[in-house]
């Protein structure tokens, strides 16, 4: 146990340069991303005195979050606040410039149509555009743009879709076999010598999703632990159990890929539950936030 | 007979009372010596309470305030084995209470969880003027003018430990229409000057001297 952790604390750290963005959603449900990661020191040569025989072995696994991309819908009270705000705001406010120009286009209307109405007194060229006919065409514009449905139902329900749920963050699960068994677990690999840690839960997710798949680690230290003994039966004088890391990365702009290699899902947290052990999922949830 | 007692007794203890008080002043005037009052007279003339409520010659002397204190740049931390060094959160878009907003948050997120902040700034706003072509000439008109506000947050040292969950909170909860942006400071920080050439010639000209 004690020489994983020394060898990362002696590797000096990689800086981190991160770019996010959430504006408008361009090409597939997922946000843009960019990522240069500057990695300054070579690892140390681990020597026979580091490694010492642990009875656990290491696992790195991964925690993928596509984040919402669109906003949450308003619960009641706080669409009626909503109105209230929005409402006293206009009140408060101030005329804008085409405000202004649109009142002083009417009044210049009800000037000329006065009898006593004297053509030198208007000064300057008449606008071939009146703010009126603006306004207008801006309102045909508005009325021919057709946006996109926020939730469709049908994605909703298929749970291997990344498109779905939008207005909520979904995480990654795999189908992995653990020992004997296959069990629903967020995507794991084993730790090897002469890698780090987070080394390994980038192994676990390409291993896991198709090449396309491009993800954002958020830091290089693990967010969580979980370890667990193996049944009596399989355990000997060297495995007493596995302890395994959590990382977090969140999913950038990519296309999922063509085929999976394992069966994948995205849930919601409150998904989470159903297909995820109890134990498992107590450690799970308390890293995994439900914003 | 017992009359007789008492009245003696009376006269005994007033005769002792004024022996008393001539004693004492006796005392008194041989204890002060340079003419000070007797117990009768008053130390000051004016009220007994003055300067009751003095309370600033009890305070510690402080060191005089410069004036010059402020636009000093702050020393960058440079990364360590747990830590990352200074780095520049900036907060960009085009609605200025949104932005806003959103940088206080992260200022007083990172408080609450005592990340040190060096600095807490805004960066000028850039104007981008948005050019439509019309639909019936060939012509461009001007459609719109977005300005692009931009703050910025400068932590000076973030340990490694709590960076991911720092980093999931602030993007769970970044509004619509605003871009986050995480960066080392050393680059930022230079980019914000000019180039001064002839300063740089004259740096050259003076290794040259020398």
């Amino acid at each position: 146990m004690a020489a994983p952790c020394r060898k990362m604390a002696s590797r000096s750290f990689s800086q981190l340069l991160c770019y996010f963005s959430r504006t408008a959603v361009g090409s597939g449900a997922c946000r843009r991303f960019s990522v240069t990661s500057i990695d300054r020191a070579t690892p140390r040569a681990s020597t026979a005195a580091d490694r010492a025989t642990s009875p656990w072995s290491l696992m790195a696994a991964v925690c993928l979050q596509r984040l919402p991309v669109i906003t949450a819908d308003c619960s009641p009270i706080e669409q009626r606040f909503k109105q209230m705000l929005q409402q006293m705001e206009l009140e408060k406010s101030m005329l804008s410039d085409h405000e202004l120009r649109l009142m002083e286009d009417a009044e210049r209307m009800s000037r000329r149509q006065a009898d006593d109405y004297d053509s030198d007194e208007d000064l300057g060229d008449q606008e071939i555009m009146m703010t009126q006919d603006l306004e207008d065409s801006w309102e045909q514009r508005l009325k021919n743009f057709q946006p996109a449905p926020r939730v469709r139902a049908d994605i909703d329900e298929d749970l291997t879709s990344v498109q779905r749920c939008l207005a909520d963050s979904l995480v990654l699960l795999a189908e992995q076999q653990v020992g004997a068994e296959k069990l629903w677990l967020l995507p794991q690999a084993a730790w090897q010598e002469g890698e780090t840690l987070r080394q390994t839960a980038e192994r676990a997710l390409n291993s896991v999703t198709a090449a396309g798949v491009k993800a954002t680690f958020l830091g290089n230290t693990p967010c969580g632990v979980y370890k667990y003994k193996l049944p009596k039966a399989a355990r000997t004088e060297n495995s007493v159990g596995v302890k395994v890391f959590f990382f977090k990365a969140i999913l950038a702009d990519g296309t999922p890929g063509s085929a999976p290699t394992a069966s994948l899902l995205w849930l919601k947290k409150s998904e989470l539950q159903k297909y995820l052990k109890p134990a498992y999922m107590m450690n799970v949830g308390r890293f995994i936030l439900n914003l | 007979m017992n009359h007789i007692f008492r009245k003696v007794r009376l006269i005994g203890s007033f005769l002792l009372l004024l022996l008393h008080t001539v004693y004492v002043n006796m005392l008194l005037s041989f204890c002060f010596v340079s003419g000070t009052a007797a117990i009768n007279e008053r130390q000051y003339r004016d009220m007994p309470t003055h300067g009751i409520g003095r309370w600033r010659h009890l305070l510690l002397k402080q060191a005089p305030k410069k004036k010059k204190d402020r636009n000093q740049q702050k020393e960058l931390v440079s990364a360590t084995d747990t830590a990352y060094g200074t780095l520049n959160v900036t907060v960009s878009g085009y609605d200025m209470t949104v932005v806003e907003h959103y940088s206080q948050y992260i200022h007083n997120f990172c408080n609450r969880l005592n990340i040190k902040v060096a600095e807490s700034y805004a960066l000028p706003t850039k104007s981008t003027e948005v050019l439509l072509m019309q639909e019936q000439g060939n012509k461009t008109y001007v459609d719109a003018v977005l300005k692009t506000h931009r703050r910025v947050v400068q932590l000076s040292s973030l340990n490694a430990s709590l960076c991911p969950v720092f980093m999931d909170v602030i993007l769970k909860n970044q509004p619509e229409g605003v871009q986050l942006s995480v960066q080392e400071t050393e680059a930022d920080y230079q980019a914000r000057f000019k180039a001064r050439p002839e300063l740089e010639g004259l740096k050259t000209s003076k290794g040259k001297i020398t």
